[in-house]
């Protein structure tokens, strides 16, 4: 129950921080700012100075700063984000329109790291310091040293324009998931792969575990009943936290590879100062990060009866 | 019968001999104790004969389990015996047991995997087994975190034996535990034995040794230097050095009171003075729970008060509050108010965990006696005192043995010139010879330099042959009994 | 027993240490190297970033331009040596700037408990929640200057690791006996920071800070490369890369020249951070 209270207070709070960040964003908009919303929504031989001061009215941009703070929370309150200042359209179904799309390709990543990840982790941890420990050691050094714009940038290069074997970019069709899930997919399995084979080597030498084989039982009955469920409890707890850097990374690989998600959008509006979009996109995601960390303490609350006692 | 012959095990790390060769037969029926301090290869020599030793070793000898005919060196030979000939029972039965799984699966699991029973009879012969070691059947459905140590050596045994086998080697079943539990245990172990199985037991404690009963061998630096049957050796021992070990043990000690009473008498000592430290109608407790009630006390220099009970029963938090580390639930403590406030020290548990972890001896020591202006010579001064080598000040915490540190400990405590101290189970880590000897010099510090001591130990004869006045405290009402540190989850590193 | 067997495991110990520093010896060898490039190789091979000669766009490697140039004719090599000094300059800015407010607010939260603890905890659990890269850009949008935004949205999101590592390991360290006993013995807290939290938090500080580094460098590429981070013509890694990807087949070393150099510089700096899971 505290665990899912603090969770809550932690959402407020993310709510607080973007709020304020992005009310700071809104204020430091260049001077011209009203006239250039103004002509994104009107077009350019509409706008007039009235039409300018409206919209400088309506956003908060001019007067003093603790009133137009406090309007700016308690539209936030009101879960009123407003309406993007470059289409015009509510942000609240701009968002629905492109999470989506970032969901299906967060999930097919995750699932492709899960994949590629844990299972070698899992082998290299039962045999500490074997051949393949050593390999994933390497392996998942280098890998962590490239960055996700540039595992994409590579992978473009070679499955797509070396070997044309897939698009590098595009959306809509299967195989038009598989460079930028890959390339998101490869970061998060380095990382995922290390605390697996951590956590198995870690578990293979507790007491329980030798216990085990000393009441009979086979190794791999062993791991089958005793090592796989100890290993998914760090393994999941920390999926939480790569939550933020799958994010990151959706944020970066939509970018590259033109992919109309959310990511793609945030990026759009913060290079045309679209700040309700900004908000907008910047309370889901931080939203997000607490709600699946809210269904993970639960999920590791099944699974360890200890946390919950 | 003979159950188990082995032959000439050794054991070395590379160059260094460990274990000498050493030969031993377990008959059914007649249990076989191998009696040993850290380090004298009692704990190899199980591992040997299980087939566990770690990669780096190297070992030889033979092996007779009936039809079985093993060679220690071809180690994985022996894992198909686990469960179905031999049962390991672990030294920490709460480790021992997966914090995610329900006893009961634990020992039905055993049934099923290892005597290819099914699903429902093995979950009732699990049920039949654990009720025969007295666990009720809610018990049963508990996680181990849920269970009490006795409980979980109670899972543990029926886990070890569900595959059937006839020989046990226990591998130091009771360490940690305090009198009343290891006695627990013992009985349990000869239960086990009851049906004419085999039982090898290895252990530091002389009292479980006795209890356990008949055959001994005593190990001492990889090498036996006495075997027998177990009320001999004890009663008569032929050796030096296991004269020395029972010697060592708390029960044979000289009361010292008698000794210092006689002392006091001729010289007139402080014994009479007033109080360093005094409670008056103190409870105690951790959590807002109270463990001791209402006591009142005088500690007064140039005396050693007592303090003994099982784990749990506040004996420590009685110290900390003493040292107001702590604030009393109820009640008051005194102080002497003309003595600075450094003249108020503890000596701990894990000497370890009470030193500056990254530093030299030497630095942390010369730090004190800089705080305190001691000059450089009463370091060197107190080590000769203390009998111990100038070379340890080069070293860290964990690179000196417990007796050695906890000696270094004494003498920090001693730069400051104190006038109580409460020493909080100091020797509960040690082997039985150093513990002798760390508690004959805190009793020459008290004799020397006239300091109050509260001396809180859970072995009642230490308290006994130690303390000037003693304090028995029980377990309180409705108490568990604490868990380890392992029965908690650990945390994520995130 | 202690007594005999300790010299082993001494020695193990240090072989132990001596075999988890190798990796660390070469991370420091490639951050020298590329650090040394970036320093010592305009020196030796005098240029400028921003000169421009379109007659010799997308030309190869020569004495002037070991490189070879870029699509408007500017040496790659002393663009990338440029590159090379501006991102780790505000890396390093940034990890010192967050390193010191971490392990000061760390420390204190620990050490004072408390309403101070819980603001402060909050406080870094809710920037925990947001994506660093969300971050940077929100500041980088309200701070004028790119290099200064930069600066201070990487301070924003890297300190909470500082503030998190040295706020557990000084609680861990308060609550030791081993403190309990120097409080005991009349020590004052600036003894306790000196001899029992710095050598706890030192060492983690310095691997969080190799980490943070790789993580801002990172950034700023991440950033550049899809065109919302330094401004051209500004030389910058990411935005390097971006500029050259359409010529990689005519050009493929200058293509090449950042994506190894950022390669380098960044496995070098996992390595010397050595191989902490997180």
């Amino acid at each position: 129950m505290s665990a899912l209270a603090s969770r809550l207070v932690q959402a407020v709070m993310v709510a607080v921080l973007i709020g304020t960040a992005t009310f700071a964003m809104m204020r430091a908009l260049p001077g011209d700012a009203a006239w250039r919303i103004a002509a994104g929504r009107y077009g350019y031989d509409n706008v007039n100075a009235q039409a300018a001061d409206a919209v400088r009215q309506e956003l908060g941009l001019g007067g003093p700063v603790l009133p137009a703070l406090g309007r700016w929370f308690a539209d936030l309150a009101r879960l009123d984000f407003g309406t993007s200042l470059v289409s015009g359209q509510p942000v609240i179904d701009e968002i629905g329109h492109q999470l989506g799309a970032s969901l299906q390709l967060a999930v097919a990543a995750l699932l492709l790291s899960l994949l590629i990840g844990p299972p070698l982790g899992i082998l290299a941890g039962l045999r500490p310091g074997g051949v393949l420990d050593r390999t994933l050691l390497v392996l998942s050094t280098g890998l962590k040293a490239v960055p996700q714009f540039l595992m994409a940038l590579l992978l473009i290069l070679f499955l797509a324009v070396h070997l044309r074997w897939l698009p590098a970019a595009g959306h809509g069709e299967a195989r038009h998931f598989i460079l930028p899930s890959l390339t998101l997919a490869l970061g998060l399995a380095a990382v995922n792969a290390r605390i697996a084979r951590d956590a198995m080597a870690r578990i293979a030498a507790m007491p329980f575990y030798r216990f085990a084989q000393w009441k009979g039982l086979s190794p791999r009955q062993a791991l089958l009943r005793h090592g796989l469920r100890n290993v998914s409890v760090p393994l999941v707890t920390y999926l939480g936290l790569q939550f933020v850097t799958l994010v990151e990374g959706v944020v970066v690989v939509e970018s590259v590879f033109g992919w109309p998600g959310i990511g793609h959008a945030l990026v759009h509006a913060i290079f045309s100062r679209d700040v309700p979009m900004v908000q907008g996109t910047a309370l889901v995601l931080g939203l997000g990060f607490v709600l699946v960390n809210a269904g993970i303490d639960l999920a590791v609350r099944r699974l360890d009866p200890r946390v919950s006692a | 019968m003979i159950l188990l012959e082995a032959d000439d095990i050794t054991v070395s790390d590379g160059p260094t001999t460990l274990l000498q060769p050493v030969s031993l037969t377990l008959e059914a029926g007649t249990p076989l104790v191998v009696l040993g301090e850290t380090g004298s290869g009692k704990s190899l020599l199980a591992q040997a004969l299980m087939g566990t030793l770690p990669p780096g070793l190297a070992t030889s000898g033979r092996v007779t389990l009936g039809t079985h005919r093993l060679e220690t060196a071809r180690a994985g030979r022996f894992r198909p015996l686990w469960g179905r000939e031999i049962a390991v029972l672990p030294q920490e039965p709460w480790l021992s047991l997966d914090p995610l799984m329900r006893a009961r699966a634990q020992v039905g699991e055993t049934h099923r995997l290892v005597r290819a029973l099914t699903a429902a009879e093995a979950r009732r012969q699990a049920e039949t087994d654990l009720a025969r070691l007295g666990l009720d059947p809610a018990a049963t459905q508990r996680y181990p975190h849920q269970l009490s140590g006795g409980m979980a050596q109670r899972v543990a045994i029926a886990a070890a034996r569900a595959g059937g086998a006839r020989i046990v080697i226990a591998d130091e079943p009771t360490k940690g535990l305090d009198a009343a539990r290891r006695d627990d245990v013992a009985d349990l172990l000869l239960q086990e034995l009851g049906q004419g199985g085999g039982l090898l037991v290895i252990t530091h404690d002389l009292e479980l040794a006795q209890r356990i009963g008949g055959r001994l061998m005593v190990l001492r630096r990889g090498e036996v230097v006495e075997a027998g049957e177990t009320a001999r050796v004890l009663a008569a021992p032929l050796d030096r050095y296991t004269r020395a070990l029972i010697a060592a043990d708390p029960r044979h000690w000289t009361p010292r009171s008698t000794a210092a009473r006689a002392a006091a008498s001729t010289t007139a000592s402080t014994s009479s003075g007033p109080a360093v430290v005094s409670a008056h109608g103190l409870t105690v407790g951790r959590g807002g729970r109270s463990l001791i009630d209402h006591v009142d006390l005088d500690l007064r220099a140039g005396r050693i008060f007592g303090v003994t009970g099982p784990s749990g029963c506040g004996k420590s938090t009685l110290g900390d509050v003493l040292l107001g580390l702590v604030p009393p639930l109820a009640g008051e403590v005194r102080r002497d108010g003309g003595l600075p406030v450094t003249a108020f020290q503890k000596l701990y548990q894990d000497p370890v965990a009470a030193f500056p972890r990254r530093l030299r001896l030497g630095r942390t020591l010369a730090d004190v006696a800089r705080r305190h202006g001691a000059g450089a010579g009463r370091i060197d001064a107190l080590l000769e005192r203390l009998g111990l080598d100038p070379v340890l000040l080069e070293r860290l915490p964990d690179a000196v043995s417990g007796g050695e540190l906890q000696r270094l400990a004494l003498l920090r405590l001693l730069l400051v010139r104190p006038r109580f101290i409460f020493a909080d189970e100091p020797t509960s880590r040690l082997d039985p010879i150093t513990q002798a000897q760390v508690i004959q010099l805190l009793c020459e510090t008290v004799e020397q330099d006239g300091c109050a001591v509260m001396l809180v130990s859970h072995d009642a004869m230490l308290i006994r042959n130690t303390a000037d006045e003693r304090l028995a405290l029980g377990r309180p009402e409705g108490a568990a009994e604490p868990q380890p540190e392992g029965a908690r989850p650990e945390p994520v590193p995130a | 027993m202690t007594d005999t067997p300790l010299s082993l495991a001494g020695n193990a110990n240090r072989t132990a240490s001596l075999a988890a520093s190798w990796p660390r010896l070469v991370g420091l060898l490639l951050v020298a190297l590329v650090a040394g490039f970036a320093l010592a190789g305009p020196l030796l091979v005098p240029g400028d970033p921003l000169a421009q000669s379109l007659i010799k766009a997308l030309a190869g490697p020569e004495a002037a331009a070991p490189l070879g140039y870029d699509h408007l004719g500017r040496s790659i090599f002393h663009r990338l040596a440029s590159a090379l000094r501006l991102s780790p300059a505000i890396a390093l800015a940034a990890v010192a700037t967050a390193g010191l407010a971490g392990l000061a607010l760390g420390t204190l939260a620990a050490a004072r408990g408390g309403w101070t603890e819980r603001a402060l905890v909050t406080l870094a659990d809710a920037l925990l929640a947001l994506p660093g890269l969300l971050l940077v850009l929100i500041v980088l949008a309200i701070v004028p200057g790119t290099a200064l935004g930069f600066w201070a949205g990487l301070s924003l999101v890297l300190w909470v690791e500082f503030f998190r590592l040295s706020r557990a390991a000084t609680r861990e360290t308060l609550a030791s006996p081993a403190v309990q006993a120097s409080r005991l013995l009349g020590f004052g807290p600036a003894y306790i920071f000196r001899a029992h939290i710095w050598p706890e938090v030192g060492p983690m500080m310095l691997t969080a800070a190799a980490f943070g580094t790789a993580t801002a460098i990172m950034a700023i590429a991440a950033l550049g490369f899809v065109n919302v981070g330094m401004r051209a013509p500004t030389p910058e890694l990411g935005r390097m890369m971006v500029e050259l990807l359409p010529y990689w087949r005519e050009a493929p070393l200058a293509l090449l020249s950042p994506v190894v150099a950022t390669f380098t510089l960044l496995l070098g700096l996992t390595l010397m951070a050595g191989s902490r899971s997180a």
